[in-house]
Order: C-alpha cells, then sequence, then structure tokens
C-alpha cells in the first residue's frame, strides 16, 4: 500500500510539468497578449493608448522576453508559493482568489451532498421497482434535469425565486454581507442564496448518478448470491442493504475523485450566469483577457486537485472494496 | 516647499487670453454640510466646514434643492470598472458643464495666451480628501518626481504633454499658480485636463513620496515593495499613486465620493468627501448623497439584475434590447427609464479599405462613384426598422444633432435608398460584364465583398445579411467573415481585408474644441485608410502616404487645425473635413442616435430627463453632476 501511494506521487510530477507546460502555452496561443486588450481598450474609447507606459507594463511583466524563459520564470516562481500578478485586478494571484475559495468549497460539498441524497433513495427505488410507474416517471424526470442545459435552469429559477420570495438576482449573499464577518445573518443569506445554484448544479449530477446506481444495482440484484439469500429467508431490505448495495457503491466513491478539481472549475458557465462568487468564472475571466499568471496558476492547481482527486478516489475504493487490487498484477 | 519658488508678476496684457472663473464667489460666507459631516465636526474628529472647504467653492446650481443623506447602488461589469466612479464624480482641474462648456473647477481660472501658454490658478484652501491642501506642490511633484523621472516613465512623460515631442517649461510660479508652456499650440492639453479619463497634473506628493525613491528611507521602502508582492518601487508608485483606478483606499483625492474597501471585494463603498470643493447655490457642500456602493456582477446579468431592482442608477451594460423587460419591473422595483441620445458616429458603418493590398479592389474602393453606389444601395429604413424598432435615425456616419456642426447634408448626402442610380453609377464606372447576376470586377472574379468583423455584436451581422439583399439588386455580393477583434484590425492593417464593418466614428459630438483627429487619415485604426494613418503616426518609411486629393487636403486641414490659435478657422476647418467625408463616402453609415436607456430609481433626484450618453466629452452622467442628485430619506 506505500509503496504504491509513493509510486503514484512520484508519477503526478511529470503529468504535472506536462500540463502546466502545455496550459501556459495554450493561454498564450491567441494573438497579443494582456496589454493588447488594455490597448484595445484604451483605443476604443477614442483614447489615444499611452505607448510608453504600455512598454513599460511589457518590461514590468516580463512580457518582452521569450515565451520559454516566460514559462519558467513563472514556474520557478510557483514551486517557491509565488504565483505571479494578476494583470486585470492588480494584486498577487493567491489575494485574489483567496476569497473565493472558500465559498466554492461550500458549494461544492453543498453540491455533492444534494447529490448524494436526492440520488441515493431514487436509484434504490427505481432499480428495486424496475419499469414500474415510479422507476418510469423519476427516469423521466432524471432525463429532463439532465437534459435542460444548467445555465437556462439556472436563469428560470433565479427569476422564479426572485417573483416569489423575493431573493436576489445573482450573488451567493446578499450584499450588505459582503466582505463582512460571518454571522448568524450571513449564513441564512448564504443558505437562501446557495438553494439556487446547488439546484441547477445538482440535476445534472443527480440524473447521472441515479442511472448509474440503478444501473450497477440492477446488475448484483440478478446475482446468485443475493438471490440465495432472499431464498434462504433473509429478510428483502436487510439482503439489499447489506450486499447489492454495498458493491453498487462504487460509483459515489470514484465521484470524489471529480469534486476536487470542481472546486476550481465546476460550473464555470452556471456560475457565471448566476453571479457566484466563486473561482470558475475568474478562471473564465482571466482566460479571455489573457490574465495569464492568474490563468496559468488556476490550471496548474486544476491539474494538482485532479491528480490527487483521483489517487484518493483510488484509495477509497480500494479500501471499501477487497475486490479492487492496489496497481493490478504489480501487488499480490 | 521643498523645491525653488518662482515669483514672477502676471504679464500686463494678453495676447489672447482665455479667463473663466465659475462661480466665482458665493457672496454668503456660512456653508451647510451633511449631518454625517456635522456629527463628525461636533465629535471634534472634523474640522468645520469652512475650513473644509476653498475660499472660494465651486458653486453649482442644482436641478432642484436637494437633501443630504441616503445611498445609491450600481452595478459594474467587473472589478476594475469601480474606477467609473471618477467618472461620474468627474472632478477635474477643467471640465464640461452640462452644456459642454469648459468651466474651471478644481482650478479657480486658467488663461491660455496663444494656445501655448497655460497659466492654472488653484483654489486657495481647496483640500486633498486627507485633510491636507492642495497646492503648486502636487503640480510639481507629478511633473518633476513622476512624469521626469526615469525610473518610473522610462519612456517619458505622457504623450499629451508632448507637441511633437517637445516637453514643455513648467513653472512653479507661488503656492498657487503654475504655467505650462510649449513653443507651438497645444490645443489637445485642456480637452485632456477635461477628459472622462482625464490627463492628471497633479499628484498627492504628501502621500506618495513614502514610495517614491527619491524621498523614502531605503529600508522601509524595500519593506513596502516586499509586502506587496511587487518588482521595484516603481510598481508600488504606479500602484498606490493611481487617481483613476480607486484602488487604493489610503490614496487622496478631489473626487466626490472616495473608494474605502480596499480590493478584492464584490462591492465596494464610496463615502462623501468631506473636504470636496463643490457648493450648491444655497453654499451647502456636495455631494448630497452620503454613499455609492459598486457592486461587482457580471455584465451579462446586469440587465436582469437592474430589472428586478438591483441598481438605482444604471447605464452601463444595458441596451436599447433591454428596454421592454427593463419596463416590466419598473412599477414593482420602483424605477423609471430615461432614454438618452447617444453620440456614435453612426451605430454600425462599413469601411472600404482605401488601402487594400490588392490592386483591382483597391482601385475599384478609390472610386468614389462605387462607394456612392455602395452606400446607395443600403436600404437603411429595413434596418432602422428590424434590427433598432425604428428608434434610430438614417444618417451618414457623421457628427450627431447635438454638435454645432451637424448639418442635415451631412446626414443624409447619399442616403437615400436609390437602386437606379446605384445601378447607373457601378455601370458608369464600366463594371458592365455578368456572370450569374453578380458583375465582373476588370480581372474577371466576381464583383463579391467579404466583409470582417469582430465578431462581438450580433447586430452588425443582422444588419450586413440586410445589406447583402440590397446589394444583390445591384448585382454586387456580399459575404460575411466573423473574426476576433486582434486578428480583425492586424488583418485590415495589413490591407488583407478590403471591407470591414465596426462602429462609427467614436465621439459625433463634435464641438469647437474636439481635436478632429478622427476626421483625418492619421491613425491606422482609422479603417478606411490604415496605411495612410500608419504613414502619419510612423516615424520613417511605414505605410503610405495618402495620394488622393482629398485625403491630402484632410491632413492639411488637420495639421492646420493643430497650429491654428483661431476660433472661427477651426470651425472652417472641421467643417470642411465633415464636408469631405460626406461627399466622398469615406464610410458607410447607417443608422445614428440609438437611445440609450439609463434606469433611475424613483427616489433618486436630480437626474436629467433628456441628456445625452457619451463619454468624452460627457463623462457619462459626469457633466450632470452627480454630486448634485440627491434621494429621499
Amino acid at each position: 500500500m506505500f509503496g504504491y501511494i509513493v509510486r503514484r506521487l512520484f508519477v503526478m510530477i511529470p503529468t504535472l510539468l506536462a500540463i502546466s507546460a502545455i496550459s501556459f502555452f495554450i493561454i498564450q496561443l491567441p494573438p497579443g497578449d494582456f496589454l493588447t486588450t488594455l490597448i484595445n481598450e484604451q483605443l476604443s474609447r477614442g483614447e489615444g493608448a499611452d505607448m510608453g507606459n504600455i512598454e513599460r507594463l511589457r518590461q514590468l511583466y516580463g512580457l518582452d522576453r521569450p515565451l520559454i524563459e516566460q514559462y519558467f520564470i513563472w514556474l520557478g516562481n510557483a514551486l517557491r508559493g509565488d504565483f505571479g500578478y494578476s494583470f486585470e485586478y492588480e494584486l498577487p494571484v493567491t489575494t485574489v482568489v483567496g476569497d473565493r475559495m472558500f465559498l466554492t468549497v461550500v458549494l461544492t460539498f453543498a453540491t455533492t451532498l444534494f447529490i448524494w441524497i436526492v440520488a441515493f433513495p431514487i436509484g434504490i427505488y427505481a432499480a428495486t421497482h424496475q419499469y414500474s410507474a415510479g422507476d418510469y416517471a423519476l427516469t423521466f424526470i432524471g432525463f429532463l434535469g439532465f437534459a435542460v442545459p444548467n445555465f437556462l435552469l439556472g436563469l428560470v429559477l433565479m427569476y422564479l425565486f426572485n417573483v416569489w420570495f423575493g431573493t436576489d438576482i445573482g450573488g451567493l449573499m446578499d450584499r450588505e454581507y459582503i466582505d463582512q464577518p460571518m454571522s448568524w445573518a450571513k449564513f441564512v443569506s448564504v443558505l437562501e442564496h446557495l438553494l439556487t445554484p446547488v439546484i441547477v448544479i445538482g440535476t445534472a449530477g443527480t440524473a447521472a448518478m441515479i442511472r448509474r446506481l440503478r444501473a450497477n444495482l440492477l446488475d448484483e440484484l440478478q446475482k446468485q448470491y443475493y438471490i440465495t439469500a432472499l431464498a434462504k429467508g433473509l429478510p428483502r431490505r436487510r439482503a439489499l442493504l447489506k450486499y447489492p448495495l454495498r458493491s453498487a457503491l462504487n460509483p459515489f466513491i470514484a465521484d470524489i475523485g471529480s469534486i476536487l478539481p470542481d472546486l476550481i472549475s465546476g460550473a464555470t458557465i452556471v456560475s457565471v450566469v448566476l453571479n457566484l462568487q466563486t473561482t470558475g468564472p475568474l478562471l473564465l475571466s482571466a482566460l479571455q483577457s489573457q490574465d495569464m499568471f492568474l490563468a496559468g496558476s488556476f490550471l496548474l492547481w486544476l491539474a494538482l486537485l485532479t491528480v490527487i482527486g483521483v489517487l484518493i478516489s483510488d484509495l477509497l475504493l480500494a479500501m471499501l472494496d477487497p475486490r479492487i487490487r492496489l496497481g493490478g498484477g504489480a501487488v499480490k | 516647499m521643498g523645491v525653488g519658488v518662482m515669483k514672477l508678476g502676471k504679464p500686463a496684457a494678453f495676447v489672447a487670453a482665455l479667463m473663466m472663473i465659475w462661480g466665482g464667489g458665493t457672496t454668503a460666507q456660512t456653508y451647510g454640510e451633511a449631518p454625517m459631516l456635522a456629527e463628525q465636526v461636533a465629535a471634534g474628529t472634523l474640522p468645520p466646514v469652512e475650513e473644509r472647504l476653498p475660499d472660494t467653492p465651486a458653486m453649482i446650481e442644482p436641478l432642484s434643492v436637494g437633501e443630504y443623506g441616503g445611498q445609491i447602488e450600481w452595478l459594474a461589469g467587473r472589478a476594475r470598472d469601480i474606477r467609473i466612479m471618477n467618472v461620474y464624480g468627474y472632478a477635474r482641474l477643467v471640465g464640461y458643464d452640462a452644456e459642454l462648456n469648459l468651466v474651471a473647477d478644481i482650478l479657480e481660472s486658467y488663461e491660455v495666451e496663444g494656445g501655448r501658454i497655460f497659466t492654472f490658478h488653484l483654489r486657495p484652501g481647496l483640500r486633498w480628501s486627507d485633510g491636507e491642501p492642495l497646492t503648486t506642490e502636487a503640480f510639481r511633484y507629478e511633473w518633476f518626481d513622476v512624469q521626469l523621472n526615469e525610473d518610473l516613465r522610462p519612456y517619458g512623460p505622457d504623450f499629451r504633454l508632448l507637441v511633437e515631442g517637445e516637453l514643455p517649461q513648467v513653472e512653479i510660479i507661488d503656492d498657487y499658480t503654475v504655467r505650462y508652456s510649449w513653443s507651438q499650440p497645444n490645443p489637445r492639453l485642456i480637452p485632456a485636463l477635461a477628459g472622462a479619463r482625464p490627463l492628471y497634473l497633479y499628484a498627492p506628493g504628501h502621500y506618495l513620496q513614502q514610495y517614491h525613491q527619491d524621498y523614502a528611507d531605503p529600508d522601509t521602502l524595500q519593506a513596502a515593495v516586499e509586502s506587496a508582492e511587487v518588482q521595484d518601487w516603481t510598481v508600488l508608485h504606479l500602484r498606490r499613486g493611481n487617481l483613476y483606478a480607486a484602488t487604493n483606499p489610503e490614496l487622496p483625492v478631489l473626487q466626490p465620493w472616495v473608494n474605502i474597501t480596499a480590493p478584492p471585494s464584490e462591492r465596494f463603498q464610496f463615502v462623501r468627501n468631506p473636504y470636496y470643493h463643490r457648493v450648491d447655490d444655497q453654499g451647502r457642500q456636495l455631494p448630497f448623497i452620503d454613499r455609492v456602493y459598486v457592486n461587482i456582477s457580471d455584465s451579462s446579468l446586469i440587465a436582469a439584475q437592474t430589472g428586478t431592482g438591483g441598481s438605482d442608477l444604471q447605464a452601463r451594460h444595458i441596451r436599447i434590447d433591454d428596454y421592454a423587460f427593463l419596463s416590466q419591473g419598473a412599477e414593482t422595483n420602483e424605477y423609471y427609464i430615461d432614454l438618452w441620445d447617444t453620440v456614435l458616429g453612426s451605430e454600425i458603418a462599413l469601411y472600404p479599405n482605401l488601402t487594400a493590398a490588392d490592386p483591382v479592389w483597391r482601385d475599384l474602393m478609390r472610386d468614389v462613384r462605387f462607394r456612392r453606389a455602395l452606400s446607395l444601395a443600403v436600404y437603411r429604413d429595413e434596418i432602422n426598422e428590424i434590427i433598432y424598432f425604428g428608434l434610430g435615425r438614417i444618417s451618414n456616419n457623421t457628427v450627431v444633432p447635438s454638435s454645432p456642426f451637424w448639418t442635415q447634408e451631412l446626414a443624409t448626402e447619399w442616403t437615400q435608398y436609390d437602386i437606379d442610380r446605384a445601378n447607373d453609377l457601378l455601370d458608369e464606372i464600366g463594371l458592365t460584364e455578368y456572370e450569374d447576376g453578380v458583375r465582373l470586377l476588370p480581372d474577371g472574379r466576381p464583383l463579391e465583398i467579404v466583409v470582417e468583423t469582430a465578431g462581438e455584436r450580433g447586430q452588425e451581422v443582422d444588419a450586413l445579411q440586410l445589406i447583402a439583399d440590397s446589394w444583390s439588386r445591384i448585382g454586387v455580393g456580399l459575404f460575411i467573415n466573423n473574426s476576433q477583434r486582434d486578428v480583425f484590425r492586424n488583418r485590415i492593417f495589413s490591407g488583407e481585408t478590403n471591407m470591414s464593418v465596426w462602429f462609427g466614428l467614436d465621439n459625433g459630438l463634435i464641438t469647437p474644441s474636439t481635436v478632429p483627429t478622427e476626421l483625418a487619415p492619421v491613425d491606422q485604426n482609422w479603417l478606411q485608410y490604415p496605411a495612410w494613418g500608419q504613414y502619419w503616426q510612423a516615424a520613417a518609411g511605414a505605410g503610405e502616404a495618402p495620394d488622393l486629393p482629398w485625403a491630402e487636403e484632410l491632413v492639411d486641414l488637420y495639421r492646420e487645425w493643430l497650429v491654428t490659435y483661431d476660433d472661427d478657422r477651426k470651425v472652417e476647418i472641421v467643417s470642411r473635413m465633415l464636408e469631405i467625408h460626406a461627399e466622398q463616402v469615406t464610410s458607410i453609415g447607417l443608422i445614428q442616435s440609438i437611445p440609450q436607456p439609463i434606469v433611475v430609481a424613483n427616489r433618486l433626484h436630480n437626474v436629467p430627463v433628456e441628456a445625452v450618453y457619451s463619454w468624452d466629452p460627457g463623462a457619462h452622467f459626469g457633466r450632470y453632476r452627480t454630486d448634485t442628485f440627491w434621494v429621499d430619506q
């Protein structure tokens, strides 16, 4: 087990380096750089661009150096925990991301919890009552949730909540609580505003989870051990919960791997539409304006969290399901 | 003051002097102040209002008598746009008033001699928002310690301070008088001071010295640089001293409201400046409103948020398309919508590239008959009805009616829809061969114009599709190529693009003080003749010299305008330039004056109903004096 973890960690390093290099170069692919965005903005307002000042900024940000050099400077600093400067915000990257990280964590966990709580009973019901009216009805709703574009559902819900409950459009809390210390009122406000995004982001995930749980459970329900258990007189509920359900749980665990990267890029479009103060919209705008250190740092963390997330879910699966062996044939 | 101060007598007579004093003195020497500040005065934490105001405050007559207090909120599309508060606040050395006259504001008065010697008189007693007096020391610091500092500005001072490369001579005459002079006229200077994003001639040196190498203790400065995680002191000075950005809550300013929220945040609070220099006609210190909140949202969501009561004063990121939605929410959310005039020369304009690389296309584009034919074959009424609900006005790409230069002829020459005449013109050029209903170019290729767009505005494509229909009736094909802004520009600059579509003139509100840069081929960003613009801009050899008589005339007129100090002649020059553009159809304008919806909360007063929404000159709400806006208590 220990050897396995060490080997996995070791393999991460080249993976991360490759990902960071590729993403850094992709950010630079579109013509121009952040300063061209700045120049365009001044020109489109009919103000002449102060080219002397722009040239100076180009030097300060190191944008006049070759791309390879820019990459290694950035990477070297990143390894020491200095992720560079955001041009757009004129602040260190870590400061810009700071607060948003907490709200993103809250949102991601609330959404995951929502998916589990809703998908779990429905999935079991649909599998044990296959082809019943209830199964069809729930399947229909599930597919509907899966097929309706998130952002559209977001807009509709946001509008309805505004009309029905007077909840502000967009945001994760009422305005007066922004930048205020945590309090009970602020907490309630956050909860109220979390409802829309959690439902919106959750529906698609829930539908997919229901389908997977149902399919896995159906497989197990036809297996001999379960039929034998029933034949020997084990109560149906107990037989179901004790054996087939446990094997059908794998997709829930495997999902943990994708939760971590979701912290950064999760539901970007929904967050933009709902104007959530999470990291997704920040990443998007950084990419659009070629704010490259901010975007590059995001993508690096994204890669890091993905590989760590996958590792964690692999380990958890191995712990919970004795049939899974770490490293396949290598460890016996 | 730390440096040598020159004492100069005032010249006895000016060759040509312009003197403007705004609200030279309110007779009443007792001033009113906001209850919020009166409390602080009573508590002893703030000096009384008489000591906070300059000896002669700037006086403004509000539309109605205001009440002190309250707060408003508006929505910005991104965090950087909090700087728009400094546009709305619009305290400038010299600024435009609602009628677009230039008037002294932070300055008590100013004089211009021969268009080249500018003498500025400060208001004694005027103070920064931290209570320090504003004297010519602030101008000295900005010029000698910032603009001329080789570390801070290795590429030299701001280009608006240069006249053909010549630096001004800056004289600090006394504590309240400063003079900038050049050997040639500098017509850009005063409009630059009054700009929406102005040229700052002053800086709060008393605060910024702690970040300046020449003044600060090296160790303290180094520590500050490190804690701010910036490269060196120049970056720190740049960031902490940016008077326009409004990102540094510690920076002393002269605006009506001061930002007290340090970024990053989603909600910025601007609080009234207790030392603000303007009063209303009853001698009550402005602004009326205590606090302005700027909420950071997403530009695509702002219309929805505004329509559900999320903003008390909103114009940014809402458009005429949102009007129906906004009207629905007006009653429940207690706001109303004004429609303000806009100033783009044309909402959409087509630019034939007169310096295109392809010789056949280039010759054709340069033929004025061809451009006139294309303009005649655009059915503008249809475009106005279909895309703009009939709210726009058919016009060339030219000045707007609120400009003193506007004439009916400038607006409508060659804009009547006349297919027969267009066909006659094309026949006259000799484009008489057809293939599949499309005329052929002299070298046998079909006359199919690829119009390139920057790919940012759907309405451009909608309009082009309508134009394609009507152009097909004169045997001209039109194809649309959506691009991306940088690619779009670069292809035009290099002459690969034959025709492009973009906004019309940025500023159709040309006044006698406007520098007519947009009307002459002097910038490669003017999309109908980029190579001529490069020729003017570049030091050596780039681009091409204008070689059509009317283009040469435009350049000559522009050059003359820059060195003329005769207002009547200047007006003549600009009128002639506009005439040339209309006659020569240098661009094909479609529709003008698409109204800008302005959402105003019912409880907010003094926002004018009929007004013009313009960036520069105008500063959006700025010239309507947001400091006189007030809310019901």
